[in-house]
């Protein structure tokens, strides 16, 4: 069942810019999905018009049924979000900071604040002001203040922006376990390609405030093998890969037709008189389908 | 209804957390020092005189509460007017520029119900500031007369010139610098709608301001007298006539009516405004 239906979203601004045109995609209950593109595609768009931030032109935003354009408190009772760089009261201390953003959602319990804070591992230093806080930490806060009280779903804009190596690999490994002890619904804007293949089930690719590609993050996906040829005659040995139905670019790199193996393609090129020095599987990574998809 | 209450606890709290809240109430304290310094050094003959050619005793009507009234009425149209559009022109546009409303709003309530919360804030902290120079200037009253005498309500922009014994005195101007806090929630409420513009807070703190002084100028050009009624500080000077002998209650409740349009009016204005702004960085 769908719990997030984003449908035929299309904005201008006010420069007459297409922000977005006709977006729409899904995300199923318990799923993490990626929204993927290049700087102004569309995707903090999107996240604003799904937290009633930024009104649509045209199309809606359904959450567990209920549309953000037309009842957002209801809509958002739902969800937990980190819309671009979560700005705290730096004078304020983290646990007064949830308190005054959960005082917006009509819920306390310093006992369940206590734990998200636990779990973000923030519990030391709630009492200290938040402009004392690292970026490592105003992002825990960030991710504490959007569990606040128990969404259903988390929307995450760029939440591991800034972050170092060990910080994004803490928040990929806490959100993978929020996800498998509370089945949260996450939906998930990120440059970062890597932490995407790493984390999401899906991804949704934006160019331009078009659509370019909703589905399995594809190095997920084993139904199209692909392998990557090492030889000094690589011009003829795509002409005989191109014979048998299989396609092979400039760098060696050969995308098999479903009814073909790997030893097929290899021995017609060896019958061929190709010189093959080196033949191996190539799981295409996210970032070569996603520079694929978008042109880049 | 209880959440209400604790949304605007909540906001009151972040309010009255940063330093620069305080600001107006130092700035306050330490103006009513220099106040009291220059009269009692420089005005207080001046003062006698007037006091003296109404055929009342000089001696009985210098007193705490006649110390307070002078010093409530130079300071709290000029200065209280620059800290209230402070706090008022910051309230929004400051919040939308620092990025506290994307946290604010990604959670579920209705902008409508946000900005009913900040402008309740503000309303009360006007009244807070006025309450608090109200009462420090008694205060200092007290420490350089003490208790007792009587009460010269001298307002010659009210025309009012009125002697009260200490216990009716201390009435009046109870009275006057509750209706004295109302009127100024009218200097809030122009910063308020002016914040809910997509301008810096600055800016809207400026305008705000602005209007408010050529407003004050414009009242007091003769050429202007058949519109007066048209200006906020006409109407928001009314509070001195509650100090009248025989207030003209009819004439002041017009003008406080007056005011709470336009404030009922600035106020959905900038939640139409702002209800309409894309936020987005």
């Amino acid at each position: 069942m769908a719990l997030i239906e984003v449908k035929s979203l299309t904005k201008r601004w006010h420069t007459d810019r297409l922000a977005l045109d006709g977006v729409g995609f899904e995300v199923k209950q318990g799923e993490i999905v990626g929204l993927l593109g290049h700087n102004g595609a569309g995707k903090s768009t999107v996240m604003g018009i799904m937290l009633g931030m930024v009104r649509p032109d045209r199309g809606e935003v359904r959450i567990g049924g209920v549309s953000v354009q037309e009842d957002r408190p209801r809509a958002l009772a739902q969800i937990g979000a980190i819309y671009e760089a979560a700005s705290f009261y730096d004078y304020l201390t983290g646990w007064q900071n949830l308190r005054a953003l959960c005082s917006l959602s009509g819920w306390w319990d310093e006992k369940e604040v206590r734990r998200v804070l636990r779990l973000v591992n923030l519990h030391d230093r709630a009492n200290a002001k938040a402009g004392t806080y690292s970026h490592g930490m105003r992002q825990r806060l960030a991710l504490a203040q959007a569990l606040l009280p128990r969404p259903k779903c988390l929307l995450l804009d760029e939440p591991t922006d800034g972050l170092d190596p060990e910080g994004i690999r803490e928040f990929r490994e806490l959100i993978l376990r929020l996800r498998a002890e509370h089945g949260l619904t996450i939906l998930l804007n990120s440059h970062l390609l890597a932490e995407v293949e790493l984390m999401c089930d899906r991804c949704v690719i934006l160019k331009a405030g078009c659509k370019l590609y909703e589905g399995p993050v594809p190095s997920r996906q084993d139904n199209k093998p692909v392998f990557q040829l090492t030889s000094q005659d690589l011009a003829k040995a795509r002409d005989i890969a191109s014979r048998l139905g299989a396609s092979m670019n400039r760098e060696g790199m050969v995308e098999l037709p479903p009814h073909l193996l790997g030893s097929d393609i290899v021995r017609h090129l060896v019958e061929g008189g190709i010189r093959i020095d080196g033949w191996q599987q190539h799981r295409r990574t996210l970032e070569e389908f996603y520079l694929e998809q978008t042109g880049a | 209804m209880s959440l209400f209450f604790t949304q605007l606890r909540a906001e009151i709290l972040k309010l009255f957390a940063r330093k620069r809240t305080f600001i107006g109430f130092g700035a306050f304290l330490l103006l009513e020092i220099v106040i009291l310094f220059l009269f009692q050094t420089k005005g207080v003959n001046r003062f006698k005189s007037l006091i003296v050619q109404q055929g009342e005793a000089f001696e009985k009507y210098y007193s705490a509460l006649t110390i307070a009234h002078i010093v409530l009425g130079a300071a709290v149209f000029l200065l209280g007017g620059i800290y209230l559009a402070l706090v008022a022109g910051d309230i929004v546009a400051k919040e939308s520029e620092d990025g506290h409303m994307r946290l604010l709003l990604a959670r579920p309530v209705s902008r409508f119900r946000l900005l009913l919360v900040k402008y309740l804030t503000c309303a009360l902290y006007t009244v807070a500031l006025v309450q608090f120079i109200t009462w420090s200037a008694f205060l200092m009253g007290l420490f350089i007369k003490g208790w007792g005498g009587g009460y010269f309500a001298y307002s010659p922009e009210a025309g009012i010139a009125a002697f009260y014994d200490w216990g009716e005195g201390l009435r009046k101007y109870t009275i006057a610098s509750l209706c004295l806090s109302v009127a100024m929630i009218t200097v809030s409420s122009v910063a308020f709608f002016l914040s809910c513009l997509p301008i810096k807070p600055a800016a809207a703190t400026i305008t705000a301001l602005s209007y408010v002084l050529i407003d004050m100028i414009l009242r007091n050009m003769g050429f202007m007298e058949d519109y007066r009624h048209l200006l906020l500080t006409h109407h928001m000077a009314s509070w001195a006539k509650t100090l009248a002998v025989d207030p003209q209650w009819a004439v002041i409740l017009r003008s406080f009516t007056a005011l709470v349009g336009v404030n009922t009016s600035l106020f959905l204005a900038g939640v139409v405004v702002f209800d309409s702004r894309d936020l987005k960085s």
